[in-house]
């Protein structure tokens, strides 16, 4: 077979766990003492409005007059209110390329006749400036974590599925494990669009559950088609080929198609990212953003993350195997004198490839501490 | 093996090239002055709100007061009847008996310069205004209004001498109703009048009144030769008793898109989708040659079905909101297909290498890859499935987390779902059938269009 790339990824993989626990070390830092996650209201109730405008127009007099507005209501005296403001690059039109954001946190959501108290306030005290209701959203509290529970569980029962029917189609390479395994490959990459929702400041929302159904379907499919390298070229390769050695040239393999479909499918989404950067869609850049994101490392953790994890788990297994023949090989030395010879060089050779995996495996033993919990 | 016959490839081009053309442009006739449409295009895809700007909102009975599903269905009914009063037609209602919350979602009309969101909210949210009037105009005598009317049921009774069943909606008033009632049958009764009955500025019924009804109890029957059907006689009574409500609604939550937000996502997305395909061609085409040239055409295939099952194509299968989750869906599902034409091609790239003749390497190549596009898809669909089943509008865990009103993630399942079933007709099997068969005609004979060595 045709092979382009000798790259030893399972030598390697201390490097690749130590690239991913690092990403998420140091993004866990920022995240507890820089940028604290942001939920958007959909998940904790709220509301955002969404006001166009044209012309020239100071944030300080747009936020004068409706905070004027907002203090006459007394429904919302308590909430938390923040400004933010954009510009549409797109709209042809300079009676609407202006944008001001204004989000209620509270658990009670500004009403449809409170709204307008606040649209009239701004419209009446700048009628020159074409200010309109660009979007509103606003969301009962009690209502957004029924939603938030609701997609934890579908994730959890796509999971549970995922495993199993792994399990029985890899049987002939122990189907469990390499289950399991590409479920803690899932979960960096879920930990990983987390971070960059967190990073980029974009709150978590029905996008953030969008993106992270998606590149679980991308990242699940990326590590079986590895999956199905390896059963093949473990059937080829029969059992004196160590499973490190048929992991590596499966891995390699399947590079290049890793990278092509990769290529692809990002760009696809790049241009998707690219178009609704210019058009200052942020619905849509806080999917297509994540999702890149998401794709890369999808890609990245089949590759580095699953298939090395596998093999460490496997070698740990064949190690405990060998221990238990071992054992069960002294007994019987010590009956049986005569056939010791043979025994005692076959353990001898179990033992020395054991030696050379227990440093990995120890690796392996850190590492998967912090994927497991969850994948169980 | 069999061998694949030299004309399939112009049949399958041929074939993906008309489903294309036709869900892509959709085929429409004149009958008179009327357009009649006969497949459904890209323009009759509903675009949900998110894309296309719209109203959604989560009404709830105001006070927190516990409905009943009977109360839920009248909620429905009112709903209903002042969506379809203010021409709005593709609307979606979605009422969640287990928590007596009941959404409403509508786009903005195609043509809608004066959006009001706020009005349009607060026009569903009012209080609905039942009453009983004499004579067949709003501005009869006001007889009774909805809250003399205790209830209004449906039944299937016998309703003259010559024994044909038919059904009616029966009626209960309270005291003063069936005062007011008496006076007013009698009345019309002597005038051989009718009493019209209003929603709003709605005239839902208009029964003629053939004698007096003095105790409060009557029913309405539907009158001509096979009266009401079922169902017209529930939504008689459920309109009736929304009108006489023990309580009014409130908004517990909105989002309103505008209508020029939501073309430019609209434009933008058309604009990605044109570069990632051109993308997407030059990519394969130079990456792979003619694999990925024919890899090309079953994308467009597979998109072509795609397109097909969301716009209604087929009249079996009812269209479909199209949201952002759901284009997130179709692009997986081509990142699905071109993967699984990557993954042959590879095969047939390194089968070619050991110096096979270009049949067996084809042959050795499809075969080979069949397992891992298999497996990676058939997970994908397991994905796919627990979504639909998870987040439809009735659902698995309604047990737990009441009916769905998110159809957001619903609809990324549903794309998804489609798009791989389309990437297993096209992206697997219509791209083999044209690989095999174009590999038989002479030109197409070199090696090195399939990115092997010179043959």
């Amino acid at each position: 077979m045709r092979q382009r790339f000798h790259i030893d990824f399972v030598k390697k993989s201390k490097i690749f766990f130590g690239i991913s626990l690092g990403i998420m070390l140091v993004s866990l830092v920022l995240n507890i003492f820089v940028f604290p996650t942001l939920v958007d209201i959909q998940f904790t109730g709220g509301t955002i409005i969404k006001y166009s405008y044209g012309g020239d127009l100071k944030a300080k007099d747009i936020e004068k007059t409706a905070n004027e507005a907002i203090g006459t209501i007394e429904s919302l005296a308590k909430d938390k209110l923040t400004y933010s403001y954009s510009d549409n690059l797109a709209s042809s039109n300079a009676n609407d390329k202006h944008i001001v954001s204004m989000q209620f946190t509270g658990n009670k959501a500004v009403s449809v006749e409170d709204k307008q108290v606040i649209t009239n306030a701004l419209q009446e005290a700048y009628p020159d400036n074409n200010i309109k209701e660009a979007s509103s959203s606003s969301v009962d509290a009690s209502k957004g974590a029924n939603f938030f529970f609701k997609c934890l569980a579908a994730v959890l029962i796509a999971a549970v599925l995922m495993i199993f029917y792994v399990a029985i189609r890899f049987k002939k390479i122990g189907g469990l494990s390499a289950g399991v395994m590409a479920v803690v490959a899932l979960i960096h990459d879920l930990i990983l669009v987390y971070f960059v929702f967190v990073l980029f400041r974009m709150p978590l929302n029905d996008n953030f559950i969008a993106v992270v159904l998606m590149i679980l379907g991308y990242s699940l499919n990326d590590t079986i088609v590895i999956y199905d390298r390896i059963r093949e070229n473990r059937r080829k390769s029969g059992p004196k080929v160590s499973t490190a050695e048929v992991v590596n040239a499966s891995l390699n393999q399947c590079l290049v198609r890793t990278i092509c479909t990769s290529v692809t499918t990002i760009f696809a989404i790049g241009s998707v990212l690219v178009v609704s950067l210019i058009y200052n869609i942020d619905s849509i850049v806080s999917f297509a953003l994540p999702m890149m994101i998401g794709l890369v490392s999808g890609s990245y953790s089949s590759l580095c993350i699953a298939a090395p994890l596998w093999v460490m788990w496997k070698n740990h297994k064949d190690k405990k195997r060998a221990e238990a023949k071992q054992n069960s090989a002294k007994e019987k030395a010590a009956k049986k004198s005569k056939k010791s010879d043979s025994k005692k060089n076959e353990n001898a050779k179990v033992k020395e490839k054991t030696e050379k995996t227990e440093e990995a495996k120890a690796e392996a033993d850190t590492d998967t501490a912090d994927g497991e919990p969850a994948a169980e | 093996m069999k061998r694949t016959k030299k004309p399939v490839f112009f049949i399958v081009f041929a074939l993906i090239l008309f489903l294309a053309c036709t869900s892509i442009l959709g085929i429409y006739g004149e009958n008179g002055d009327f357009k009649v449409t006969y497949i459904k295009g890209i323009n009759d895809i509903r675009w949900g709100i998110d894309i296309k700007g719209g109203v959604e909102a989560v009404f709830a009975p105001a006070n927190g007061i516990d409905a009943s599903d009977s109360e839920m269905e009248s909620v429905k009914a009112i709903l209903d009847l002042r969506l379809v009063s203010q021409n709005v037609t593709d609307y979606e209602i979605y009422p969640d008996y287990t928590n007596d919350r009941i959404t409403v979602r509508f786009p903005w009309k195609s043509d809608e310069k004066n959006y009001n969101p706020d009005e349009a909210i607060k026009e569903l949210a009012a209080t609905a205004e039942l009453s009983f009037r004499m004579g067949t105009d709003q501005s009869g005598e006001l007889i009774l209004t909805g809250k003399n009317v205790k209830r209004a049921y449906t039944s299937y009774i016998q309703t003259d001498q010559t024994g044909t069943h038919e059904h009616v909606v029966n009626l209960e008033f309270d005291k003063e109703g069936a005062e007011n009632f008496a006076d007013a049958t009698l009345t019309a009764a002597q005038n051989s009048s009718q009493i019209s009955i209003w929603m709003d500025n709605e005239l839902i019924s208009a029964p003629s009144v053939s004698k007096q009804i003095p105790d409060g109890e009557c029913y309405i029957s539907g009158g001509g030769s096979g009266g009401f059907s079922a169902a017209e006689a529930a939504k008689l009574a459920n309109t009736i008793n929304a009108g006489a409500l023990p309580f009014g609604l409130t908004v517990e939550s909105y989002g309103t898109i505008s209508p020029s937000l939501g073309s430019y996502a609209l434009e933008a997305m058309g604009i990605a989708a044109i570069i990632a395909l051109a993308f997407i061609f030059a990519f394969m085409t130079i990456m792979y040659r003619l694999p990925g040239f024919i890899a090309f055409i079953a994308l467009i295939g597979q998109m072509s079905i795609a397109i097909m099952a969301v716009s209604g194509y087929f009249p079996v299968f009812p269209s479909f909101t199209m949201t952002i989750p759901g284009i997130a869906g179709l692009i997986l599902s081509i990142g699905m297909g071109v993967d699984a034409n990557i993954i042959t091609a590879e095969r047939i790239k390194d089968e070619l290498w050991t110096g096979k003749t270009l049949d067996g390497c084809i042959t050795n190549g499809t075969k080979g890859s069949f397992a891992a596009i298999f497996d990676g898809n058939v997970t994908v669909i397991i994905v796919a499935v627990i979504l639909i089943l998870v987040f439809g509008p009735a659902n698995v865990l309604s047990a737990i987390f009441g009916v769905s009103t998110t159809g957001l993630i619903y609809a990324f399942g549903y794309t998804l779902l489609v798009g791989v079933i389309a990437n297993f007709i096209m992206g697997v099997g219509a791209s083999r059938l044209m690989l095999k068969s174009i590999s038989r005609f002479k030109i197409f004979k070199n090696k090195r269009l399939y990115g092997g060595k010179k043959s």
